[in-house]
């Protein structure tokens, strides 16, 4: 498939989900709403790519859906608006099933929605000036299944302060880090090397004995 | 309502409910025990109030319950006992279903059931001379509701080291905030209430219902795993969904000027 919001290629055995929207944040449209389902399932299914690296092009890494321009496709917002009542999303690996180890590279800002990827991502770096905010609560927007979902990664207080503080405070890489949100930051022309060899790394092992971790580690999520 | 062991005010969009009993270091007796289910309640139902602010008044945030006075007083050690053995408490925000975000502000020591506090609010930043310990085991007591809240908000081992170490060891404010127990660290200590209203301030800017709903879906989340706490939580979500604050969000910002949200 032909992809015009995201940029997908295997290089090796890494496959790279790069977001490619940079002129609007990388946030995600209608197209990149449906694009996004499709680049995880052909990742997933290409049998040469044994690890995965999601990460964006441009100043920001992810800022979560572009409800200007989904408001524009009533279609499209029809069908976000269901995937989220029925929290049928398909847009993280998680979401999709992705068997996979998945690198998330945050190369910049990380805001709102863009948090799903952090949170659903099982290794996650980020460059030295990456920063994670989450204004939803500022629009008068509810924050739940990124923050749920970091929280359950990560100490809740710093994640529910994230949700309260909206557009007034931003999380620091370095402060990222030292939470366990993400486990390695880099300068910000070295991340793609990184994340490249982090994955190379990934891809030596066993693919089997890593889907079975994989499916253990998360699995264990769900218990109460 | 008056409180002879609690200080219930508003400063601004701020409620703020101060333990105010530091001859004992704020330990909780029966009275303040019921002073605090009725000060929750009140900020809770003050339309005025979007966000409250807890402290304590003296050196110390507050050091548990006042054991002295509870065993003595005649009825206050059986209707203890009695509460805890049902879990019918009311002294916490997240006891009393409080939607409104929550900041503790730990000034001094923060010691056993003083914990309830830390953990059951949503935000919670120290002064540079907190500490935290719990003594409950050195006193031949048992440590539970108030561990088993914190533990479920961060690293498990840093709880159960402070529930066997009891009063022999004590993390300081640096430790707390590396480990994510808290967010933030003022210094000089002093300042800390100064801190807490600014901060305060910053969270009343945003949505009242949108922080309601983000509060229930997250705290919602400790009670359940991932997958149902995130279908519970796309319940919250969409109950905003038609609320007026959704167009008036976008609306300010467009316009670039403070939003004005509907009260709670």
């Amino acid at each position: 498939m032909t992809y015009e919001t995201l940029e997908v290629r295997a290089d090796g055995p890494v496959g790279w989900l790069a977001f490619n929207r940079p002129e609007a944040g990388n946030a995600i449209d209608a197209r990149m709403f449906v694009e996004l389902e499709a680049a995880w399932a052909e990742l997933e299914a290409d049998t040469s790519v044994r690890a995965i690296v999601n990460t964006g092009n441009g100043d920001s890494f992810q800022t979560g859906l572009d409800m200007k321009q989904l408001s524009t496709d009533p279609g499209a917002l029809r069908a976000s608006s269901r995937q989220t009542r029925e929290f049928a999303l398909r847009m993280t690996s998680w979401h999709c099933g992705v068997t996979k180890p998945v690198v998330a590279a945050v190369n910049g800002t990380c805001a709102g929605g863009g948090l799903h990827f952090v949170a659903d991502a099982d290794i996650v770096i980020a460059a030295e000036d990456a920063t994670f905010l989450d204004p939803h609560v500022s629009v008068g927007q509810v924050s739940a299944f990124e923050t749920i979902g970091l929280l359950k990664k990560a100490p809740m207080e710093p994640v529910a302060r994230m949700a309260l503080m909206g557009v007034h405070e931003r999380l620091s890489a370095a402060r990222a880090h030292q939470l366990g949100i993400v486990s390695e930051m880099v300068a910000a022309e070295a991340l793609c090397d990184r994340a490249g060899s982090v994955a190379r790394r990934l891809a030596e092992q066993d693919p089997a004995a890593l889907r079975a971790i994989k499916q253990a580690f998360w699995n264990a999520l769900e218990a109460p | 309502m008056s409180y002879e062991h609690l200080i219930v005010e508003r400063h601004g969009p701020v409620g703020w409910l101060i333990n105010d009993r530091p001859d004992v270091r704020n330990a909780m007796n029966s009275a303040m025990r019921d002073e605090f289910a009725a000060a929750w309640t009140e900020l809770d139902d003050d339309p005025g109030v979007r966000v409250i602010v807890h402290t304590g008044n003296g050196r110390d945030f507050q050091t548990g319950v006042d054991v002295g006075e509870i065993a003595s007083d005649g009825v206050g050690m059986e209707r203890y006992r009695r509460s805890m053995e049902d879990f019918d408490v009311h002294f916490t925000s997240w006891h009393q279903g409080v939607w409104k975000p929550v900041i503790t502000a730990v000034n001094g020591i923060c010691c056993g059931g003083g914990f309830h506090w830390v953990a059951d609010s949503d935000i919670v930043i120290a002064a540079s001379d907190a500490q935290f310990f719990d003594p409950h085991t050195s006193v031949g007591q048992v440590v539970a509701i108030e561990a088993i809240g914190l533990m479920k908000k961060m690293p498990v081992e840093t709880v159960m080291r402070m529930a066997f170490m009891g009063r022999y060891e004590r993390m300081g404010a640096e430790r707390a905030y590396e480990l994510g127990m808290i967010s933030e660290i003022v210094d000089p200590p002093d300042r800390l209430r100064e801190r807490a209203q600014e901060l305060a301030e910053t969270v009343a800017r945003n949505s009242p219902a949108a922080m309601a709903a983000t509060k229930k879906a997250l705290w919602g989340a400790l009670e359940t795993g991932l997958t149902d706490a995130c279908r519970q939580g796309a319940q919250h979500l969409v109950s905003m969904w038609g609320h007026p604050d959704q167009t008036e969000g976008p609306a300010a910002f467009a316009e670039r000027r403070d939003p004005d949200w509907q009260s709670l």
